[in-house]
């Protein structure tokens, strides 16, 4: 075995014990979710349950897991229009005007990605509370599309960087408006941006716990992840259906990376390098 | 179609001058060329006469009307871009459409003048193809049949072949006078390469340092130099500039002389490679430091003095390295500059 192959097979070798190592929480999901109800803490431990069942699931697939399935897509679903139209706009203007203002600007974007959840959830409440919206959608998707848009801009940004102005230059003097080519030209052009951009906007809202605790207060108002919640009791844990949940809950978003994980990481790394 | 008008145009990007107090007129239906070295202005003349660029003064008018206020889409004119423009997520048949599909063209219409733009440059064939389905040469006929589509009053090409071989390049070369002829339509032509700029042109504009260097017929230029400058940039191999010393009606140099007339002082002899005969004797004398047949012909670098002399010779005259040889220069043919301005002496 030669130096290159030997690497090769350390190479391989270590792939998959990452991979192992960050499949096994979803493994142990699912085997869990599987298991009944008197198998979670047996001793000894089995990976896999000794008998399958899915009943869990049936339980867990109560009316208001339904009701969080459908905020969720609501809340969910109207952050990801919002941030990814208003973040090709910004984006746009990032990308092709060539004032220091715009620099400036593009630099607080960047900061207001620093501040963590915790630290803008109390200033949020009081807006909230003063505007009237807690426990309705739109204190969830405002929430949302601030927190979610400073990423959106960046990642839309590199994108829109690597298309080539000519394009643009050419249309115009085809006769396009500006707004025509940025409908016709830019928006087009730059789809595999707007699939990386909504993936990352839905994956961060799918999952989001914090805000949607703090501004929900009612079971109607409830998302996916603060339903989980449901099974954690004063005393005890179910956690065969609260396992059940977490895969109903996980599925969608790992559909969705799952057909379109190229845009996602394509959407990550644009503008990285010198094209 | 349209005559164009540069009035003391001028474009600064930041402290850095463009182009300086640019003055043009362009005929009706003319072939113009502008031509020079990577950032000499011709670009941005063009980008400016398109609109794609604010002038920092200066007026632009297009048949007689003043659009410098006006935008690009205003302005009644099409361009080819150096690469291509193409808009990839379209066919070829809704690229060459699309600025009829701007203009609000009923779509039957549209859809003939498509299929005889895009039969024009032979690409009807293939007008359900996308951009990058398609070769670099198709590519630019593709780009040449959207600018035709709307028969715009102004064509404006932007080193449209630079990105293509050599070969397609002389067949697309030919293609594109053919068909600027046969449209008639005033045409606007940026190069570098002054084979193109010489093939093409009704009239050449060479610039350098953003400023006009030279205007005039490829013939005129290539007879008359303004300058050393334009010498050395026209015609391949280009000219030889020789520096020495007019007296007494001689031009001296440290390998020779020539008669030439002329005021007194240090001159630059310019003489064409195909105006120079060889021999073992002549006006004045080097070493072959190369020889290169061409095929038709032979180019000699000879080393005379301290630079190197081409000479173009017929094919059986080559000779080999480090050869003693003799220059003769056709008396008719030599330019004389001034040593230090390089400007042409009268």
């Amino acid at each position: 075995m030669n130096a290159s192959k030997s690497t090769r097979v350390i190479q391989i070798a270590l792939q998959i014990a990452l991979a192992a190592f960050v499949l096994l929480p979803f493994f142990w999901m699912i085997s869990v979710s599987l298991k009944p109800a008197t198998e979670p803490f047996a001793i000894p431990a089995r990976l896999w349950p000794q008998d399958p069942t899915l009943e869990n699931y049936v339980t867990a697939f109560r009316p208001e897991f339904r009701t969080y399935f459908v905020n969720s897509m609501i809340v969910s679903g109207a952050s990801v229009v919002i941030t990814v139209v208003l973040g090709l706009l910004a984006a746009y203007s990032f990308s092709r005007a060539q004032l220091l203002i715009i620099t400036v600007l593009m630099g607080g974007v960047v900061l207001a990605q620093m501040f963590p959840h915790s630290a803008i959830i109390i200033p949020f409440y009081k807006m909230m509370r003063a505007a009237d919206l807690l426990n309705t959608y739109a204190s969830l998707i405002i929430a949302y599309v601030s927190v979610t848009l400073p990423v959106a801009v960046w990642m839309l940004r590199g994108f829109l960087l690597k298309l080539p102005v000519s394009l643009e230059e050419a249309a115009a003097i085809d006769g396009a408006s500006p707004l025509r080519i940025f409908c016709e030209i830019v928006v087009p052009l730059a789809r595999p941006g707007v699939i990386a951009t909504a993936v990352y906007v839905l994956i961060v809202t799918w999952q989001e716990f914090l805000f949607a605790l703090s501004f929900t207060s009612t079971k109607e108002m409830r998302t996916l992840p603060v339903g989980l919640n449901d099974f954690i009791g004063q005393y005890g844990i179910r956690y065969g259906e609260l396992m059940a949940s977490s895969v109903m809950v996980s599925m969608p978003v790992i559909a969705v990376f799952f057909f379109l994980q190229r845009y996602f990481v394509a959407g990550l790394t644009a503008g990285a390098v010198k094209g | 179609m349209a005559t164009v008008e540069l009035s003391n145009l001028q474009k600064n990007f930041g402290a850095y001058t463009a182009l300086e107090n640019l003055n043009l007129c362009i005929e009706d239906g003319e072939f113009l060329v502008l031509l020079g070295p990577s950032g000499c202005g011709k670009s941005t003349t063009m980008r400016l006469v398109a609109g794609l660029e604010e002038p920092t003064s200066g007026d632009i008018l297009i048949g007689g009307q003043r659009v410098n206020d006006m935008a690009a889409r205003d302005r009644d004119l099409a361009m080819v871009f150096q690469n291509y423009a193409l808009y990839p997520h379209m066919t070829v048949g809704e690229n060459i459409g699309y600025p009829l599909k701007i203009a609000r063209i009923p779509k039957a219409e549209r859809a003939n003048k498509v299929a005889e733009a895009a039969g024009k440059v032979e690409m009807d064939h293939l007008l359900t193809r996308r951009p990058a389905e398609l070769s670099g040469g198709q590519r630019q006929r593709v780009a040449l049949a959207r600018a035709i589509v709307r028969r715009p009053q102004l064509f404006l090409m932007d080193e449209p072949l630079s990105n293509l071989d050599a070969k397609l390049r002389t067949v697309m070369r030919a293609e594109l006078k053919h068909l600027q002829k046969e449209l008639a339509t005033t045409t606007i032509y940026v190069t570098h390469d002054q084979v193109e700029a010489m093939t093409l042109a009704d009239r050449i504009v060479i610039l350098n340092d953003a400023r006009i260097q030279q205007m005039g017929t490829p013939a005129e230029i290539y007879a008359r130099p303004a300058n050393t400058f334009v010498a050395s940039f026209i015609g391949s191999p280009p000219m030889n500039l020789i520096t020495g010393t007019l007296a007494e009606g001689m031009f001296r140099h440290t390998a020779g002389q020539v008669a030439v007339d002329g005021a007194a002082g240090p001159v630059t002899l310019g003489i064409r490679p195909e105006n120079i005969s060889v021999s073992d004797t002549g006006d004045l004398t080097g070493t072959v430091y190369s020889s290169e047949l061409l095929g038709d012909s032979t180019l000699l670098n000879i080393r005379v003095g301290d630079g190197l002399v081409a000479a173009k010779v017929g094919p059986d005259e080559g000779r080999a390295m480090g050869a003693p040889v003799g220059l003769t220069l056709n008396r008719a043919k030599l330019h004389l500059f001034d040593a230090e301005t390089g400007d042409r002496r009268a």
